[in-house]
């Protein structure tokens, strides 16, 4: 039932003449004429419909129908007229852009009004939740829950993969086929629910919309975030505590302005871990928790839902009345005396730097003095005596090179020429350098400097400065190489300097840990955000203050940035998508399947719920469990629904597949929580611990479906392709777990069932054994190149 | 979860691709195409990450010159940075080829074979920065979350080779922004790009988990249980083609052992010269598309010394040149569509800003740049379009970074406006709503 449905879906869009309007002529007319013909209606003229068109402006109806030749449209876009031409700058429309207007007149001028926002009122997912009215989920599902019950491995299978994300022991499946009192099933649930390896599955799920990394994305370099782990802990114990979801919410919102829950300050990481895109904080909170996409209304309105641009730039208004703010894991002394002594090592630091800058200063002034003898030493044609001898080794070098970037120094260039040539442009670059300080004033910032309007020396002058005064040149002398040219009282201050840094240095504690957050900004700094028109931070429209989303009621948003109110508003009852939204993704990975298949988007443009009473029995009783997330799983899986024969299979997904690796070869470190690693054949905590990285995604998460973490992820695609196959030939991983469990079960008497129990839970059928042995005997195969067999084979990767 | 299962979808489609894909070495159906037939199979895709500067490859203004030194006549466009006068490129420009196109002395070699490339003058994208255009060149969008063109043509087309993976990367390092740029996101991550460091001359090392410490011999036993174990065939052949894999990539890839010091030599024994070598040989084995970023970081970004350009050049010139040379010889240059160009062009006025120790370079410039294409279609010979007097905007026939990647893929056989993937409810394109289809580069 499932393969089929993303298959449709790729099918080609076949162009219907409806659609003609929608690909060639809408776009058009919103790039180029929407700006002064649709509020604005230049020239009386407004081009926001079909009837608005026909009934024209100052000149008359803008088309007629039929009959482009007539129409006035067609005539200002083809610019015949001096009087008429459109669009009034950027030049003329491309002519096939012009022939597209005339096809689509002639074609009747076909509008498709369709597909114009929706009103609230008739979207579905935006009606109240409804009261059940059937008693249980398999009452909805009749059909399906008649279906034959899978069998008692299968299942116990199927529910530990999908509530701990790792297989069953074979000490549990024996005590599971045992048990024969009618709740032994419901027993192992509350068992599952149980583990703390239930959070941390349901913890990875969740950090799938949360687009969760351990760094920070940068485009030029890896910005590690030691401190991400605090929210990834945070939400893996959320789920294990069974945090209440609306409880859950609002702390991801507002966690800092909630009283007396300095426990859930954490998930301020939701915002505090941003990529930091322009409409990062509106586009996960909408479509995390509301599957509302709000986001793309921040050029025009939605085209498909109700949601004006305001409702963008209003949302958008609160998030930018906040700013990153880290919340410090310490007691406030240990906080003041870090960032006390950090600030006294920087002034130390830079009163050494200070001195030796001068001091190598003096130093390249003496060697510039002295350039005609370096110059002649170098050649060989005069003496060294007196001459400093790392630099006239710097000298000989550079008078060998071949590539300098100017032309002043050849075998004819005398020497005293040379040294006043250097004087010279050591004098003009301090003029510049002087200049150029008055032109920018003292600390300009990196946009001061990328508009500010220097003077520089002249290339080849400027190059000539650079080999001799800049990093490495022939008179520089590094901090590293200076001690020998002090004496007396140089160099007496010197070591004082220097001891006074490694002083600091040493009494500099490790840094405290802290919380990634955001707080509000201070009043003062708080502003009302205008629209953007079409989305061009300088064309500004109206204010769009504070206000929650018109299409769920709106209502202000006052106190400080608003978050509090934002956050009540989002997790209410009230409120139609939030508990809809939460009981389908959980549906979703029980079921490999949403009840609506489109987990982000229940606005028009997304799927329909396949079974609206389903969604709202489930969305209902969810709010009325006080929103239990655990006791919603119990209600699912005890479901007979969850418990029949399915006939397709679920590939494990990354962390699945390599915790299962880990913990059938015995090597799982089983420790919850904790900082980032790399996933290497060396590290042996679950995939949940491996470091995720939104500028480099680690190859083996990246070759098995993990979701890029730079966006909210609705949900996960599996593919199946040949490289991730060659991950299970040569992979260390794969070999680290055959080796491991090679020695796990080598003393056992029957190795192949041992392996057989460990990794699939079951016996080997006698046909399975008897192909084990000819491997291991006469094929002359190693017990860890059979092991590496069954880790490849189906029943290993698939899940019924 | 969903499963998108190549035999399923066969049945599904039942488009009679079923005997193509029962071939040996056989080719992977895309999911959509193609549309019409295709003028071209395969795409190299040669990136020159940074910005190339268009008035010092392949856009000559005279006019620039005569006022090399004073401000023009009009007033600069906004770019990132403050720029100033105007600033002549300090390179020779020549006429080349029968069709007599001017081109820079940097790239005298490629020059050579100038009759084969469409030279694009009027080269336009919205923002003088890196990131929105490196993500609009490849992605078709200024911010990230769109697939990268590659991953479009390896789904519309799927790849004639299933050996290989259909969308190769390489770069030494990783350009900025990295993997996003070759990111698959919302279509199936098997049409993401295989990112290889070029850098790397050791194959393990290039292409990873190309080999264990199990012989051949050993998997071919592995393999051989593995069949009998699983209850279907579908897992095997998967694993059965990456043991394939495994000797057929570095047969490609390999080229310390497989290729010559002489043919090394012509491309020039670097990053970028080896990498084209690669491209070559991976397109004859039936990639889809290679895309070879020129270097870590952004190395065309020269903002301060335009003359690092000539350096630069030293390396992308023969290469681009005997790529040329040895696709034409063997004949897959008309099946093979090559693009040179960067995110972006560079000011024809200097940049005096702050960030800059000396002004002998040139800010980003989104208003106006080149890029060339050659084979697959494209008519050689030809100039298409035209930046003002001085180089600085694009006014003559303007070409969106969406026109190429409409071109592109109708060369390839695919239509932009039909190649859709229906995501979180909505349908998307490479082409967003935009772009058209160059006919005048099209021979």
């Amino acid at each position: 039932m499932k393969r089929g449905l993303l298959l449709c879906a790729a099918l080609p869009s076949i162009v219907a003449a409806s659609d003609f309007f929608e690909m060639k002529i809408r776009p058009v007319l919103a790039k180029n004429c929407f700006a002064c013909h649709t509020k604005s209606k230049m020239g009386g003229l407004d081009l926001s419909s079909r009837a608005a068109l026909l009934a024209g402006g100052k000149s008359g109806p803008a088309i007629k129908p039929g009959t482009p030749s007539e129409s006035l449209l067609v005539k200002a876009i083809r610019q015949e007229d001096p009087h008429l031409k459109m669009p009034p700058s950027g030049g003329k429309l491309p002519d096939n852009v012009i022939a597209d207007f005339e096809t689509w007149i002639k074609d009747g001028a076909k509008w498709t009004d369709a597909k114009a926002p929706a009103t609230a009122e008739k979207l579905w997912s935006l009606q109240p939740v409804a009261p059940p009215k059937s008693k249980s989920i398999d009452d909805i599902l009749k059909a399906a829950a008649s279906q034959p019950k899978t069998d008692k491995r299968t299942l116990l299978r199927r529910v530990t993969y999908d509530l701990t994300g790792l297989p069953p022991t074979p000490a549990e499946m024996d005590a599971f086929l045992a048990d024969k009192a009618p709740d032994a099933y419901a027993k192992v649930v509350d068992r599952l629910l149980a583990s703390p390896h239930y959070g941390e599955r349901w913890g990875r799920h969740w950090l799938d919309v949360a687009r969760y990394s351990d760094d920070k994305l940068d485009s030029e370099r890896d910005a590690p975030r030691p401190n991400a782990k605090y929210y990834r802990d945070w939400v893996t114990k959320a789920f294990n505590d069974d945090l209440p979801y609306d409880t859950f919410v609002k702390a991801h919102i507002a966690a800092d302005a909630m009283k007396n829950r300095p426990d859930l300050l954490p998930a301020l990481g939701f915002y505090g871990l941003s990529p930091e895109f322009q409409d990062d904080r509106v586009d996960v909170t909408t479509r995390g928790f509301m599957a509302f996409t709000v986001a793309c209304a921040q050029c025009h309105d939605h085209k498909f839902d109700p949601i004006p641009t305001k409702d963008f730039y209003a949302l958008q208004g609160v998030f930018n009345n906040t700013e990153l703010h880290e919340y410090p894991l310490a007691e406030k002394a240990i906080v003041d005396e870090y960032d006390r002594k950090k600030k006294d090592l920087e002034a130390r630091e830079k009163d050494l730097k200070d001195f030796e800058n001068v001091q190598a200063g003096a130093l390249a002034n003496i060697f510039t003095h002295q350039t005609a003898r370096f110059l002649e030493a170098a050649r060989g044609t005069g003496p060294a005596d007196g001459l400093d001898k790392d630099v006239l080794e710097r000298w000989k070098k550079y008078l060998a090179r071949t590539n300098r970037e100017h032309k002043y120094l050849d075998a004819s260039t005398k020497p005293e020429d040379f040294q006043k040539l250097l004087l010279e442009t050591d004098a003009e670059k301090k003029d510049v350098d002087d200049k150029n300080h008055i032109t920018l004033g003292s600390a300009p910032n990196r946009e001061d400097l990328s508009q500010a309007n220097l003077l520089s020396l002249a290339r080849e002058k400027f190059f000539l400065w650079r080999d001799f005064y800049h990093n490495n040149g022939v008179y520089t002398v590094t901090a590293a190489k200076l001690p020998p040219y002090l004496t007396g009282e140089f160099k007496a201050h010197h070591e004082y300097l220097a001891k006074r840094v490694e002083e600091a240095k040493k009494a500099l504690p490790k840094q405290y840990p802290f919380l990634h957050g955001i707080a509000d900004k201070p009043e003062k700094d708080r502003k009302v955000m205008k629209i953007h028109i079409r989305g061009n931070p300088q064309n500004l429209g109206e204010e769009a203050p504070p206000v929650f989303l018109t299409a769920l009621g709106g209502g202000a948003l006052t106190t400080g940035s608003g978050r509090l109110e934002l956050a009540e508003k989002v997790a209410s009852r009230d409120n139609p998508l939030t508990a809809r939204v939460m009981v389908n993704r959980i549906w979703l990975e029980h079921f490999g399947e949403g009840i609506v298949k489109t987990p982000s988007n229940f606005g028009n443009l997304g799927e329909r719920p396949t079974n609206p009473e389903l969604l709202d029995f489930l969305a209902f009783r969810f709010m009325d469990n006080g929103w239990s997330v655990k006791k919603l799983h119990r209600e699912i899986l005890l479901s007979q629904a969850y418990q029949t024969a399915r006939s397709e299979r679920r590939r494990l997904d990354a962390e699945a597949m390599r915790d299962s690796l880990l913990f059938t070869s015995g090597s799982l470190d089983t420790k919850i929580g904790g900082d980032a690693e790399p996933i290497t054949e060396k590290n042996r905590r679950r995939t949940l611990y491996g470091s995720v990285s939104r500028r480099r995604l680690d190859p083996m998460l990246a070759l098995f479906d993990f979701p890029n973490p730079n966006q909210t992820s609705e949900q996960r695609i599996t593919t199946d392709v040949p490289l991730q196959r060659l991950f299970l030939l040569n992979s260390p991983i794969v070999m680290q777990a055959c080796d491991d469990l090679a020695k796990r079960i080598e003393n056992e008497k029957d190795r192949v069932t041992a392996a057989y129990r460990i990794l699939f839970q079951r016996e080997p059928t006698s046909k399975e054994k008897q192909l084990a042995n000819t491997f291991l005997t006469s094929a002359k195969g190693t017990l860890p190149e059979y092991l590496q067999v069954l880790y490849s084979s189906d029943e290993f990767l698939y899940l019924n | 979860m969903k499963i998108i299962n190549r035999r399923e979808m066969l049945a599904t489609f039942g488009c009679g691709f079923g005997a193509l894909a029962s071939r040996a070495m056989a080719a992977t159906p895309g999911a959509a195409g193609p549309h019409h037939t295709p003028k071209a199979k395969h795409v190299i895709y040669l990136f020159l990450n940074g910005g190339l500067s268009q008035v010092d490859s392949f856009d000559p203004k005279p006019m620039l010159t005569k006022y090399n030194g004073k401000p023009l006549p009009v007033s600069n466009l906004k770019t990132e940075r403050r720029t100033g006068n105007a600033f002549g490129s300090p390179f020779q420009f020549k006429k080349y080829g029968q069709s007599g196109i001017e081109v820079s002395e940097i790239f005298a070699k490629t020059a050579e074979h100038i009759d084969e490339f469409a030279v694009i003058r009027s080269m336009h994208t919205e923002r003088p920065n890196h990131e929105p255009s490196l993500f609009m060149l490849n992605c078709g969008h200024v911010l990230p979350g769109r697939p990268s063109m590659g991953s479009w043509l390896t789904y519309g087309l799927g790849t004639e080779n299933r050996n290989l993976p259909g969308f190769v990367v390489m770069c030494p390092g990783v350009p900025i922004i990295g993997p996003q740029l070759w990111s698959s996101t919302f279509l199936p991550s098997e049409y993401q790009g295989v990112h290889l460091a070029s850098n790397e001359r050791e194959i393990e090392k290039l292409v990873p988990f190309v080999r264990g410490k199990r012989s051949l011999e050993e998997q071919r036993r592995q393999l051989d249980l593995l069949g009998k174990l699983n209850k279907d065939d579908q897992g095997i052949k998967a694993m059965e083609t990456a043991y394939r894999m495994q000797t057929e990539a570095p047969e490609v890839l390999d080229i310390k052992s497989k290729v010559t010091p002489q043919e090394i030599e012509r491309y020039g024994d670097t990053d970028f010269g080896r990498g084209c070598i690669m491209a070559r040989r991976l397109v004859e084995k039936g990639v889809r598309m290679v895309q070879i970023y020129y270097g870590n970081g952004q190395p065309w970004d020269n903002h301060e010394d335009i003359m690092t350009h000539k350096k630069l050049a030293a390396g992308a010139d023969p290469a681009i040149a005997a790529l040329i040379a040895d696709l034409k010889s063997s004949g897959l240059l008309k099946d093979t569509i090559v693009i040179v160009g960067g995110e972006f062009g560079r000011t024809p006025t200097v940049e005096t800003s702050g960030l800059v120790p000396v002004q002998f370079g040139r800010d980003h410039n989104n208003h106006g740049f080149s890029m060339i294409m050659a084979g697959g279609g494209i008519k050689g010979g030809t100039v298409y379009g035209a930046t003002d007097d001085f180089g600085f905007k694009a006014e003559e026939k303007p070409v969106h970074p969406h026109d190429i990647q409409a071109t592109v893929l109708h060369l390839m056989g695919l239509d932009h406006t039909r190649l859709t993937y229906r995501y979180s409810g909505r349908d998307f394109r490479l082409t967003d709503v935009e772009g058209s289809v160059l006919h005048g580069v099209i021979a």
